[in-house]
């Protein structure tokens, strides 16, 4: 960055614009040392991203190894995730009554589980009308005679 | 291939990458040392310029090469590593600043005295022309970002319009009238500010 300008854009600076203090800073020299402490920075930094990065391809000789731990964490995984429901499974017990909490009757006046029977006027009374049997026997027509009365009984007055 | 590779070969893939993982890695340090040793102080004066703090315009520079570090397999895709490493820096700066909202350190007449240079000037004449230039970087806070940071980049002799444009990601005909734009604000605040003297 140190050659020669590029390309310079065409529009000259305004006198009076105080473009000459941004030059003036922007062409103050970095410190000495500088490119030594970036080295020596690039150098201690971590080479791969701890959080967001995948983890680097395992080698040959590690690949052996890493399956098998891989099978053991995966093991170990089921073997908590299936204890874990084990566990629950036989600590709670199935068909279990539920508790009901029976609150008292509140006192005072209340119905006390009484049935209202509204009470109704006394209404016309309907008679069952009499059949006349096919064949009857004389005892029968005297105790049948009686029923010839009419259907509808007169209200009584009060 | 060796005897344990021939035997894993028949039932699992191995990438010759994995194998021999340490050349290329070998070659993109040499390469990210090389962007160092070239572009280091460029990037400076970038962050000094934004930032006017020594050590934060450092920090800044070796920000910008721990992020190269992380995406330093992508090294050979790019085309112009030193926009590419302005545009990083760049963003790294903007964002402190927006984080620290301080007033920059050389922004002090005394500060500034002591950095920029005045060889050839008596003391007093030193003294004006600190205050001259803090006066100058205050007008320049108060100009609107999209200005400030064109007229920023302008002051590089060595961007063009067209690198501008690609460290901020417009097109050139913007950095154009934008930098047409903080000229005239910068020297309507200067006049202004002659005005009231």
């Amino acid at each position: 960055m140190n050659s020669t300008p590029h390309h310079r854009s065409p529009e000259a600076s305004l006198p009076g614009s105080g473009e000459e203090t941004l030059r003036l800073i922007a062409s103050l020299p970095a410190p000495e040392g500088l490119e030594q402490r970036v080295h020596v920075a690039l150098r201690d930094a971590p080479r791969h991203a701890r959080v967001l990065a995948w983890p680097a391809r395992p080698r040959l000789s590690q690949h052996a190894a890493s399956r098998w731990m891989r099978t053991a964490a995966a093991a170990a995984i089921v073997f908590v995730v299936v204890g874990g429901g084990w566990g629950v499974y036989t600590r709670v017990q199935q068909g279990q009554p539920a508790k009901v909490i029976v609150m008292p009757a509140p006192r005072g006046f209340s119905s006390a589980g009484a049935m209202r029977t509204p009470e109704t006027l006394p209404g016309p009374t309907v008679n069952q009308p009499a059949h006349k049997p096919q064949a009857q026997t004389r005892e029968a027509k005297k105790s049948a005679a009686p029923a010839a009365k009419p259907a509808i009984q007169p209200r009584p007055s009060k | 291939m060796s005897t344990s590779q021939a035997i894993y070969a028949g039932w699992m893939e191995i990438p010759t990458s994995a194998v021999n993982q340490e050349a290329p890695t070998h070659a993109e340090d040499e390469a990210l040392a090389a962007l160092v040793d070239e572009y280091a102080g460029a990037l400076y004066r970038v962050a000094y310029s934004v930032l006017r703090n020594p050590a934060d315009a450092e920090d800044a520079v070796q920000e910008a090469f721990l992020r190269v570090l992380r995406h330093r397999h992508s090294l050979g895709e790019v085309r112009d590593h030193r926009v590419w490493l302005i545009r990083i820096v760049w963003n790294i700066v903007l964002d402190r600043k927006r984080r620290a909202k301080t007033r920059p350190e050389t922004d002090d007449v005394a500060e500034l005295a002591r950095v920029l240079p005045s060889t050839g000037l008596s003391a007093e004449e030193a003294a004006a022309a600190a205050q001259h230039h803090a006066h100058v970087l205050a007008c320049v806070e108060r100009l609107p970002a999209k200005e400030r940071q064109v007229l920023l980049l302008s002051a590089f002799d060595e961007l063009s319009s067209v690198e501008i444009a690609a460290v901020l990601g417009i097109t050139e005909s913007s950095v154009r009238s934008r930098l047409f734009r903080a000229r005239n604000l910068m020297a309507g605040l200067l006049n202004h500010a002659r005005s009231l003297r």
